[in-house]
Formats: structure tokens, sequence, C-alpha cells
């Protein structure tokens, strides 16, 4: 949308219309202003020419002087004004023509908009769009707003700091209303304006207001600004290009605050200007803002008049918007801070006016605007009186009720009003303490879906602060050290319904034709300099139920005509990276990494050429599908230079750690995802498509698929449908099944919205391993519900179990009958329900279930067990059990006994025993292993070293017979005996009971041998047993199986 | 030198020392050279498995005491390959079917078919059946029981049946009523002393009364373990003394520590303790209603009056479900939960009473 606006020829046709719609009044205005604004236009552009050039080599300079200039209190501020004014000139200049339009606009729509017009006319084909949308009152407000708060953003982080104090003052108070009664009386000339601020305290603040939030702030504007440089460095705009930019700026609007901050600052600094003149009247109307900024109104003002003229060709209606608003910034900005505003602002103008920039990154990123902080309205009082910092008591005790601290108490209790759509856009919230009548992510939401932002830290930029109960102390501090306003919840809620909605800026440059903007942009190339900016101001009157008319202010666009080319130059860098610089001083909680990451193609160090691997990734990106369409074969370069990778599928993003690599794939997947959606003339607000592509874990072929499927539907999508779509298109990610267990029980914040779907879908992450961990786990959590009483925390715990215990039955129900259809079943049993009783903090580390090694250690004690049974079988009268429970431990006891009491005399007593059970010596270590506990002391450690030694020897010397085949038992572990083997078993007589005496000494001798060595493959085995001579000739026979065969 | 409790084992059903007036019945049942299928139950301990042997030597003669072991293969459907050994003389088999888990319907069809398919060759002097015992079938799977009804009908004519079970709870209607149930109830105290001391008589030892008593108190009828542990106490000292320690399985003292922590104390962390222990005694392979009874003897005589209807209720109604579900932990381990809760509140009760 607003890329749309940037281009600018396109957006003509829809501003006229708009203006048709708009009352017949505005049509009026546009003549008297085209007449006045081709004046000023020309005086505007041979002062802005003058100014840029000498504001570009000193923007780093004129930062460093505001800085220091900070210091110095307003009437100060004039001088240095003065002196930074020819630098920053042209800079202001469009500010403050933008600012005046606005704000005439605003407060007289009529007057203004005449104004406006007059000098759009003069100036440009582009000028007289501009002028049009300039004629919505609502819009310039917006900006206005923006502008203050991009003012702050672009001073230097120390200046922001000095200035913070009267900023946060001002910002309180809206000084809007000021602004626009200042430029109503001005309607005569801009510089009359300037010159000449005329007192219109007398309109209400809450008209003001009103409009404010009517108006939404169009962030575009600066981009559209910086754009319009950087299009100037590469003068190679095409028509993709184009469409990448506008792209870029919508990711830009969505993502960046900052860009509108750096708006807010540019109509900040304007406003500081604007507000030398008409100080008085300014502070008068806000006297809560303790800005007083004197500039020298007569220079200023001149100066301010010429770029006008200019920014009008050039600068987008954003920019006016901003400018308009400035003024009154200006009178709640402090004095110190104006200067540095200007000195911003300055370096920023000279790039978009002057074409031949040599650095016009540098540029831009002074210029950078920012956003929101100024355009606050002044809907809530200011909590902000200054309280003492508190003690460190203080803070430990808050930090005590701060972890007490209760929940809401009347959730739903307010009915959340319906807003305009939008109305909010532009807008930073922070949310601290409880809302007692929403949840804090609902408000977040509620914000959001109003086209707010809501941060979690507060800075210059926060537009508002909505305070709850127990609000965080250091919040409240920092909040009044910025000046930022307090509301409590119904002052948001008022803020929805008072705020006039108006259609998205994104939006708006969408539908701004692409198809104009082409043209238009082939004809600037020629007609006009890369510098010139066309402002698009559409004017839409929207009459709003509740108040007169609400004007929604269609965010007027002011499109940097892009040098466009239609040459296949990929990324079009538009944006000036002084924005980004801009925001980042305000947020002073961000490691700088973070803070300093690039948000934007042209943030990427070292890639913002053309020939830049970025670029050439977001070329290759955006071509994929033609070009696999096409069956473009890989030319196997992409790094020659002007191969494009044309063909290649996959791209490998290779270099060293930190080297930026996800950040690039990140910023062009953004980009070609707009310039996608541009493309199929989808209208989404950055916004949701960052929801989109936050729902799909970043995965840009879902992000692509689910574009397509929803813009089959309707072309274009708002805020909340685009959310509710992202959600229900939510890519399921698969969590780790420790995962799963801490969120089944974490409480607070984090499970605070899951419904009993998402609950039970946890199971589902992992429906055979989840049960174990829950189950493992559920004793360690500490539930809220208890409270710390250990008999309610037992009978949460007794529950829990008792749900376990069902979902262990339907887990039965499931294995064995596979009847998987109740698997959602036990997912409430296993999983939800122990989840809600024992919902709290986990005391300790998720655990790995220990059921899965009990569970195979009992399996392994049981196959034991077996075995020894499957052995003793001819002289046990019990089953496992019994041999387990009764014989083993008594059996231990007669097998060790004698050993210890009698040393090796005993041994002849115990291996008799073990022959007349039939057990080898594996067998007595496993009834030692089985029959051990860890109560009972080992009685193996009671033995001699040389008593085992002893006990070894003799039982290996000795041949024992087993009526079974041990071979057979090693082999059965292993899975498998062969029939061979069983044939054997069938003629052996193995019987030694002693009630068989007549066949004894055949039995004896068809006993299984086994043989030592042939056994090797039984490794395991300790004893070995020496052939009989009998049997000796017949396990020959069959040695492979290391058994002997029976006689009979 | 085998243990006192196999050396001693009676052979014929004249020679067993308790629940004559049954031997007496079973003895009968055999005369006829006939009788019907059997399902011998009664808890471990009782002499089940020496009154089937004492029937079929009554029926065969000695020939049924020269044993063997077998290994047999089997094939599932699916081709699995299941082994399993059988004890066997040329007159009988004896099978647990459940050695093979969730396989034992294979089991249990093949083996009962290979064998009653096969008739005796000498009817003349042999009688024209053999006996399959099967032994644990209360751990049968339902499908392995249902196999088993049929073929219990279908190969009536060449082999009987003689089932064996600790309970015919989980025995199927169908297949009880099949058979001809044999109830072998625990000897009392006094049976238990009596074999004691005839035992003791053999060995040419002096068992004083009154350890034979508390021997067989600590046994808890169960006369293989009274026998063993009578042996035990032998090998402790030479000769036996009136106030001699008594000692108990390993498993046993641990179970009832158990119960005394849960009893001491009612915390989440001690849960997490007694959960270590229970999953000790189950990776012993102590079965978990031996648990959940053994913790409930011990609980309850830490209980009053109204308090220990609901334990013994509450442990009965976790035993149930011990059963029908598949992990003992869970169960058992709620079990002892819920105690602490019920515990808990009893004694917070209690103390606000008090005051």
């Amino acid at each position: 949308m607003d890329i749309r606006n940037f281009f600018g020829a396109p957006k003509v046709i829809k501003h006229s219309k708009e203006v048709k719609k708009d009352e017949t009044s505005s049509k009026l205005v546009k003549n008297d202003k085209g007449s006045e604004s081709k004046s000023l236009s020309k005086l505007e552009k041979q002062v802005s020419k003058d100014r840029e050039k000498k504001v570009t080599p000193n923007k780093q300079e004129s930062k460093t002087e505001s800085s220091k200039k900070t210091v110095i209190q307003i009437d100060s501020d004039e001088d240095e004004n003065g002196n930074f004014s020819t630098k920053t000139k042209s800079r202001e200049k469009r500010q403050s023509r933008d600012l005046f339009i606005d704000s005439d606009e605003d407060k007289t729509p009529k007057k203004a908009s005449k104004r406006k017009k007059t000098q759009i006319s003069s100036d440009d084909e582009e000028s007289e769009e501009v002028i049009k949308p300039s004629s919505k009152k609502t819009k310039s407000k917006r900006k206005s707003h923006r502008v203050l708060d991009s003012d702050e953003e672009e001073d230097p982080i120390p200046q922001s700091d000095k200035k913070s104090r009267k900023k946060g003052g001002k910002k309180a108070g809206p000084i809007y209303l000021d602004e626009s009664d200042e430029e109503k009386r001005k309607k005569s000339t801009l510089n009359a304006y300037f010159k000449t601020p005329s007192p219109q305290k007398s309109k209400p603040k809450e008209e003001v207001k009103k409009q404010d939030s009517n108006v939404k702030r169009t962030p575009v504007s600066v981009l559209d600004f910086f754009g319009g440089g950087s299009v100037k460095r590469t003068e190679r705009p095409t028509v993709v290009s184009k469409r990448k930019l506008e792209e870029e700026e919508k990711e830009k609007d969505k993502f960046d605050d900052i860009e509108m901050h750096d708006d807010d600052d540019f109509l900040k600094t304007l406003e500081d200007l604007d507000e030398a003149r008409p100080p008085k009247k300014a502070r008068v109307d806000s006297p809560e803002k303790e800005k007083p900024t004197s500039k020298p109104a007569g220079t200023l003002a001149s100066k301010l008049a010429s770029k006008a003229k200019l920014l009008v060709e050039e600068t987008p209606e954003k920019s006016k918007l901003k400018d308009i608003s400035d003024p009154e910034t200006e009178k709640k900005l402090p004095k110190k801070e104006s200067p540095v505003k200007q000195q911003r602002f300055s370096p920023a103008k000279p790039e978009k006016i002057l074409p031949k920039k040599p650095s016009p990154s540098a540029s831009e990123k002074a210029s950078t605007p920012k956003p929101d902080k100024a355009a606050y309205p002044k809907v809530s009082p200011n909590k902000t009186s200054p309280e003492t910092p508190g003690t460190m008591e203080r803070k430990g005790s808050m930090y005590k009720s701060y972890l007490t601290r209760e929940g809401p108490q009347a959730l739903g209790s307010k009915e959340i009003p319906e807003g305009g759509e939008n109305c909010l856009e532009g807008l930073t919230f922070v949310i601290t303490g409880i809302l007692e009548s929403m949840e804090r992510d609902d408000a977040k939401h509620l914000v959001e879906k109003y086209g707010g932002k809501v941060t979690t830290s507060v800075s210059k930029k926060t537009s508002y602060m909505v305070v709850g109960r127990d609000a965080g102390e250091s919040k409240l501090a920092k909040a009044r050290s910025c000046g930022t306003k307090q509301i409590d919840e119904d002052g948001l809620l008022d803020l929805i319904r008072t705020r006039p909605g108006k259609k998205s800026k994104y939006e708006l440059q969408a539908e701004e034709s692409f198809k104009k903007e082409q043209a238009e942009s082939l004809k600037k190339k020629d007609s006009i300099n890369i510098k010139t900016s066309e402002h698009l101001s559409k004017f839409e009157r929207t009459p709003s139920p509740r108040k007169q008319t609400n004007i929604k202010m269609e965010s007027s666009q002011s499109e940097s005509t892009m040098a466009v080319s239609q040459s296949e130059s990929t990324l079009t860098v538009a944006k000036s990276e002084s924005k980004v610089k801009g925001s980042d001083k305000s947020e002073e909680s961000l490691l700088w990494v973070d803070k300093y990451k690039p948000s934007a193609m042209k943030h990427i160090i070292g890639q913002t050429g053309d020939k830049s691997n970025a670029k050439k990734l977001l070329n290759w990106l955006s071509n994929w599908h033609k070009n696999r369409a096409a069956g473009v074969k890989p030319s196997g370069k992409f790094f020659g230079k002007d191969e494009t990778g044309a063909g290649l599928r996959a791209a490998l993003l290779s270099g060293p750690p930190g080297i930026g690599k996800t950040t690039t794939a990140t910023l062009v997947c953004k980009a070609a995802m707009m310039s996608l959606a541009f493309k199929e003339g989808l209208k989404v607000p950055p916004p949701a498509l960052n929801e989109i592509i936050l729902a799909s874990n970043q995965d840009i072929r879902q992000v692509i698929h689910n574009l397509s499927m929803w813009s089959a539907s309707d072309k274009t999508m708002t805020y909340e449908q685009t959310k509710k779509d992202a959600d229900m298109a939510k890519k399921d990610l698969h969590l780790g099944p420790f995962e799963v267990c801490r969120k089944v029980f974490a409480g607070g914040q984090e499970t605070a919205g899951m419904t009993i779907t998402d609950k039970s879908d946890l199971f589902f992450h992992d429906y055979s391993f989840g049960p174990l961990f829950v189950q493992e786990n559920y004793i360690h959590v500490v539930p809220y519900a208890a409270k710390g009483n250990v008999g309610k925390h037992l009978s949460q715990l007794s529950r829990a179990a008792d749900s376990l215990c069902d979902g262990d039955l339907v887990d039965k129900c499931v294995r064995t009958g596979q009847q998987w259809g109740l698997l959602p079943t036990q997912a409430i049993y296993a999983s939800v329900i122990p989840g809600e009783h024992m919902r709290g903090g986990m005391s300790q580390m998720i655990q790995f279930p220990q059921w899965l090694g009990k569970n195979s250690s009992t399996g392994k004690h049981d196959r034991i067990l077996q075995e020894l049974q499957t052995h003793m079988r001819l002289n046990l009268s019990c089953d496992k059990r019994g041999l387990n429970m009764d014989y083993l431990p008594y059996m231990r006891t007669h097998l060790t006994d004698p050993l210890i009491k009698n040393d090796a005399d005993g041994v002849p007593d115990v291996i008799k025993l073990m022959d007349d059970y039939d057990i080898i010596k594996e067998d007595f270590d496993n009834i030692i292993e089985v029959s051990k506990w860890p109560n009972s002391i080992d009685p193996m450690s009671k033995l001699a070293p040389k008593t085992k030694a002893a006990f070894t020897r003799t039982y290996n010397k000795e041949v024992h017979m087993t009526p079974y085949a041990t071979g057979v038992v090693m082999k059965k572990k292993r899975g498998g005996a062969t029939a061979t083997e069983d044939d054997m078993y069938g003629e052996e007589d193995g019987a030694p009971s002693s009630s068989d005496e007549e066949g004894e000494k055949i039995d004896l001798e068809t006993m299984i041998k086994i043989k030592k060595k042939e056994n090797k493959d039984a490794a395991k085995k300790k004893t070995a047993e020496k052939k009989t001579k009998a049997a000796g000739s017949k396990t020959a026979s069959s040695k492979g199986k290391g058994r002997g065969k029976g006689k009979s | 030198m085998s243990l006192w409790v196999d050396k001693h084992r009676p052979t014929s059903l004249h020679k067993l020392d308790f629940h004559k007036e049954q031997a007496a019945h079973l003895k009968k049942l055999v005369q006829g050279g006939d009788f019907p299928h059997l399902l011998v139950y009664g808890p471990s301990g009782a002499g089940k498995k020496t009154r089937i042997m004492c029937l079929l030597r009554e029926m065969y003669g000695s020939g049924v005491e020269k044993l063997r072991i077998e290994q047999h293969t089997f094939t599932t459907p699916s081709n699995k390959k299941i082994e399993i050994s059988t004890i066997s003389s040329n007159y009988h088999i004896e099978v647990n079917p459940s050695d093979v888990g969730n396989q034992d319907r294979v089991v249990i069809q093949e083996l009962i078919k290979t064998v009653a398919q096969v008739n005796q060759l000498e009817t003349s002097t042999q009688k024209d059946f053999k006996v399959v015992i099967l032994t644990e079938v209360d751990r049968l799977t339902k499908d392995a029981q249902h196999a088993l009804r049929r073929t219990m009908e279908k190969y009536m004519a060449t082999c009987r049946l003689i089932l064996c079970c600790n309970s015919t709870s989980k025995v199927i209607p169908a297949i009880r009523s099949r058979c001809l149930g044999v109830r072998v109830p625990a000897p009392s105290i006094e049976e238990v002393c009596q074999v004691l001391q005839n035992i003791c008589k053999k060995e040419s030892l002096n068992l004083p009364t009154e350890l034979a008593r508390r021997i067989a108190e600590k046994s808890n009828r169960n006369l293989r373990r009274a026998i063993l542990m009578c042996e035990a106490c032998r090998v402790q000292q030479q000769n036996f003394t009136v106030d001699q320690e008594v000692t108990e399985p390993d498993w046993e003292l641990y179970l009832k520590e158990t119960a005394q922590l849960i009893a001491q104390q009612q915390s989440p962390k001690r849960l997490l303790e007694v959960r270590g222990r229970l999953y000790e005694l189950l990776t012993h392979c102590i079965p978990p209603d031996v648990i959940i009874k053994g913790l409930l003897q011990e609980l309850i005589s830490n209980c009053d009056g109204q308090l220990k209807t609901e334990v013994v209720q509450t442990a009965a109604y976790y035993e149930h479900r011990l059963q029908m579900g598949q992990k003992a932990i869970y169960h058992l381990e709620a079990f002892v939960a819920k105690f602490m809760a019920i515990y808990k509140r009893f004694l917070e009760e209690g103390i606000a009473d008090l005051f």
C-alpha cells in the first residue's frame, strides 16, 4: 500500500476519487492551495538544495551537535536551530510542509486542503495527488503524532535521555490541537504559518484527540522518503524493483514501529521548528508537555516553506501528516530536543532531495524517523507524576508482591468496544500489572487487532502504558522518565472506542494501482529527478458514527519515486537505515546484537549492492517458480556477475558463524512474501503477514500455500481474519516428550490460554511416551491448588494418580484390544486431568521415566527365574512365583552358609545341593543376584576370595549332569533352538529323581554332558563340564551343538 | 541333600498329611480307572501339585515319576517361533502355557493336539488316555482359555486335563463348568505344625512346639514356606531353641519397611521415596497383588475403626484396577497416594478436634 503510494502516479487517480468522495469543500480548497503551493514549492526547492548540500556532509556532525545542544535550554534552541537549520533545512522544510498541510487538513480541512493543493499543483503532478489526500484531516493528525515520535527516536541516545523527561511531558499532552490550530490560522501561506504561529489554542483538545485517533499514522511516509533517497542512489528502478520496494516497505511497516517512530521524530523536529514560532500557544494548549522549543520562526519558516514545496512534490503524504503534527510536538518537546531532531532530520532531507548523494545509506540512517511516541493522544491523564525511585527494599517487596499477586479478578466484566478499523495503528503500548477485566494476552490481541503494537518494555516510542493493578515499579518509573502516557484499561477501551478507524496504510497503498506506478515511474525517470518524491495524499471522509464526521485519513503516502528502470534489478534499497538506528537507540534494554539486527534487506552489512548475494538470493527466490515452470536449466554459476541462479532448486547459505546467514535468509523471505502478495494483488496487512509467517514457523512454502488458499476467497485480508486463519493453519510442531511434559504441568501465562483440545494435543505429540513422562514427573510438581498445604497437596497428588490409573486402564484397552479410537480418552486421563490437578511449578528437571528401565529389569529377572525354574523343575513343586518368593531366599542361605561357615570345607556340600537341584554355576550366580535386596547383606561379600576360588575350581573339576541342555537354554535366550535339538531331547531320559533307582546308571550315562570348549558360544557360562568317556565319542559327533546324545 | 521341602514330599495319596478326606475322595475317583477334567485350585503352599502327582501315581504307578524335560517349538500364525519347555513322563505332560506370554493360545492348541491325537499303543496295560497338566491357568489370556474350552471337548476321548491355579476368578466360567473343581485349602496352623514335627522327626531333630507354631504363623499357612523356614532355622544353628529367630524372606521385610515409611510420614517427598521402593519390589518380580496386600496388612494396623474400612475399601478398589490395568506401579502408587491423603486428612482432623 505504502509502496504504491510511493510510486505516486497510480495514486493520483485514487486520490482524485477520494477527493470526490470527500466533501466538495476540499475541491474548492484545492484551487487556492494550488497557487500557493506552487510559489512555496519554488522557494522551498531552492532552499532545500542549498541546505541539502550542506547537510549531507554534516550529518554526523549534526548528530553530535544535537547531543551537545540538547543541554541547551529552550531559548537557546532557536539559535541552535538556526545553526543547524542550514544543514537540516531541506528535511525540515519537507517535513514542515507536510506537517503544515496535515495540520491544516486536520483542523481546518477545507483551508488546509486548499493550501496544500495549491502547493502541490504548482509543483508537479504528484504534488496534486498529494494535495488531494492531504485534504483528509485525520491522516494529517495521525502523522503529526508520528512526527513527534520520530524526532525523539532519531535523537541520539544521550539526547534522548536528556530529552526523555521533557518528551515524556510532551507526550503526555497531545500537542496536535495546537498545531492544527496554528495551521488553520496560517492558512494564508505556509510561510505565514511558520513565521507567525496563530494561537488557535481555543480549539478543544478533545477534537484534536478524536482527529488524532481517526488519523492513522502512516509510517510509510518515512519509508517513502528513504525509499526515494535510495532510489536516487540506485537509479535503476524497474517495475519489479518497485514492487520489491513496496513490499519491503510494507514489511518494514509491519515490523517497525521504528520507521513510524522515525517519522514521528521528523515531525517532532519539524514541530519543534514550528514551535519556535508559536511556542507559547503550544505550551498553553498542552501544559503538561514541558517541551518549549522556540525555533527561529522567520528563518525556519522560510526554509520550511521552501522545503514544503519540495516536499509536496517528493514527500509522501505521511511526511506531510507528520509535518503537520510537528508544531504540536515541538511544543511538547523540550528545547534541547528540538535541535537534535532538526539535526537528524536535516541529514535525511538532503538525501531525498539530492539525487547524487555519495553515501545515501548513511544519510538515510541518520534521517530515519522514529515512530509513535510523539503521536500519543492526550486521552489518558498523565500518571507520570515523578516519583522518587523505590529503594532496594521497596523493590524487594515489590517483587514479593509480584510473585504473590493474583490474577484478573473480573474477567470479562467489561464490554470490549468495537473500535474503528486500525484505529490504534501506529501506537505502541506497554501493558504492566494485572488488568482486572481481561487477560494480558487478550489485551495484547485487542491492541494488535486494531493495528497497535504491544511491546514489553517501555521506551520513548511507547505511546501509552496501560497500567493495571500491581504494576511494575520500574516500568512506571521508566514511563515517567520517558513521559509515556499512562492509562488504565478503561482508558484503553476508550481509546478503541473513540479513535476513528481508518484503512490501514498498508491496504491503501496496496490498493493504489500498481500499474499506475509503473507508468509513472517511467515518466518520472525522464522528467523528474530521482530525488523527487511524490506525495499522494488521499482524503477519505468517512462519517464516523459517534462523532460528527470522522475523517478517515487514508495514510498519505509519500512515495519517494524510485528511479525505476524496468531493468531486472531485483532489490530496491530504498529504506533508510537511519530508521533502524533511531529505533535502536530508544530500545536501550536490548542487546546490541538484537538492537541493531537488520530489519530490511538494505541493512545487511555488505549486502546492499545490486550484485550482492543477498539481492541475488531474493531475486532467485522471487523467480523460483517462474524458473521452475520455465524449465530453466541451472547454469551452474550463481556468483557470476550476471548469473541469477535461475534453474537451481535450492540455496545453501554458507559462512562462518555470526556472519548473518539466518538474517539474510529471513529478510529475503519476508521480502519475497511481500512481493508475492503484491503481485497477486493480495492485500495483507504486514502484521498479519507476520502472523502467518510465525504461525508456519518460518516455513515459506507453507506461507505461500496459505496465502494462495486464502486469497482465493478474498483479496483483502484484515488483520483479525488473517490471524484467525493463521492460527488455524498453524504448523504443527513436534515437541519432544520433555517439552510436552513441562507444558502439561506448566502454570501461569504459558498455558493460560490453552483449551482442552490444546492440552490433549500435547498428549498426541507422543502418545506412548508422553504418559510415562507425566507419570514420572507429576510427583515433582508443586501444584498451585495446594497453596502450600501438604494435605491438599497430597489429595491433589492422589487425584492425579487416580487419573493416571484410569489412563492405564484405557491404555490397556488400546493396546490389547487395538481400540485406537480410545486414544483421545487416554489423552484426557493420562495427560489433561493430571495436568489440571497438578498445574504448578516444577521443582526440578523433567525426569526420564524410570518405568522403562524398571520394566526391563523386571523382565530380566523374570527370565532368570524362568530359567531357574526350568532347571530345578524336576525337584520343585512350585511355579515361578513360589520359587521366587519362597525358595530363593532360603536357597541362597543354603548355598552360601556352608561356604561362609566352613570355608573350603563347605564346598562339597554346596556342590551336592546344586547337583541335587540341577543348578549350574550360572544359576548359582543368578540366585544370588535375584535374591539380593537393598535391606539385606550380600552373603557373597562375606566369602573370602580364597573360598570362592576353591568353590569355582572344585565345581569345574567335576562333571555335572543336568536333565536339560544348557546350550539350548542359552540359545533360548537368543531366541532359537533347532528341531534337531528337540529330537535329541525326546531321546533323553534325564530322570535324576531319587525315586528312579532302577535305571539310574543308565540315566547317568545318558545325561547330557557339556564340554567347555564347545560351549564357547555360551560365553556366559563360567562352568564347563568335562565329557565323560561314555558320552565323549557321541558328543564328538554332534560337536556343533555342544552336547551329547543319550544312548537309549 | 535336597531340601526338606522336596525330600519329604509325599508321593502317594495315602501319605498326605492333611485334607485326608479329600485325598480319599480323589482315590476313589481314580479307582474306577477314569476321571473327568479337574480344576485344582487353592493358595500356594497348600499342596496342589503334590496332590496332583499323587493322583497320577495312583493311576499310572511309579512310571509317572520318571520325568524328563522337553523343549517344544511352535510356529505362530504370524510365523514367529516360540519355545516352551515341558515336563513329561510316558503318561502325562505338564506345561505352563503362560510362560510364552501372549502366544499361549498357540501352545494350548498345538501341544494338546499333538498329545491328544496320539493314542496309547498298549491299551491293555495302560489307560487309554494321557493326562495334560496345565499350571497357572488363571494367567492364561482369554484367547487361550477359549481355545482350551474347545480343545477340552474335542479331545476328551484321548486325554484328560488337570488345570492348576490359585484362583478360579480369572478362569472363564465355560472352563470351570467343564471341570471338576478341587479346592485345596491352605493347611491350618496346627496342620503345619504337625507336618513340621513329622519332618523333624524324620531328620532326627527335636523341634520345640512353640518354635514350630511361630514358624507356622510366620509362614502365613504356606506349608512350603514353613518347611523352608524350618530348615533355614536348622542351618542357623544345629539344634533348635525355643526363642530362636525365624528369618523371614528379604522381600517381606522390605515390604513391611515400606509400609512403615508410608505410615510414618505423609508427604510428596515420601511418596517419591515409596515409589522407588515399589519399583524395587516389582523388579524383583514380587507380584503387585502381593505387594498391595502386604502394604494393607501393615497399614491397617495404624488405623482406627472407621478409617480401617475406608482404607480397606481403597485397597480393594486399587487391587481391582491393578488386575485390569497394565502398569502395576501406577496403581500401587495411586493407592499409596490415596492412603496418604486419607491418613493426612484424618490426622489433621484429629488435631483439630483436640483443640
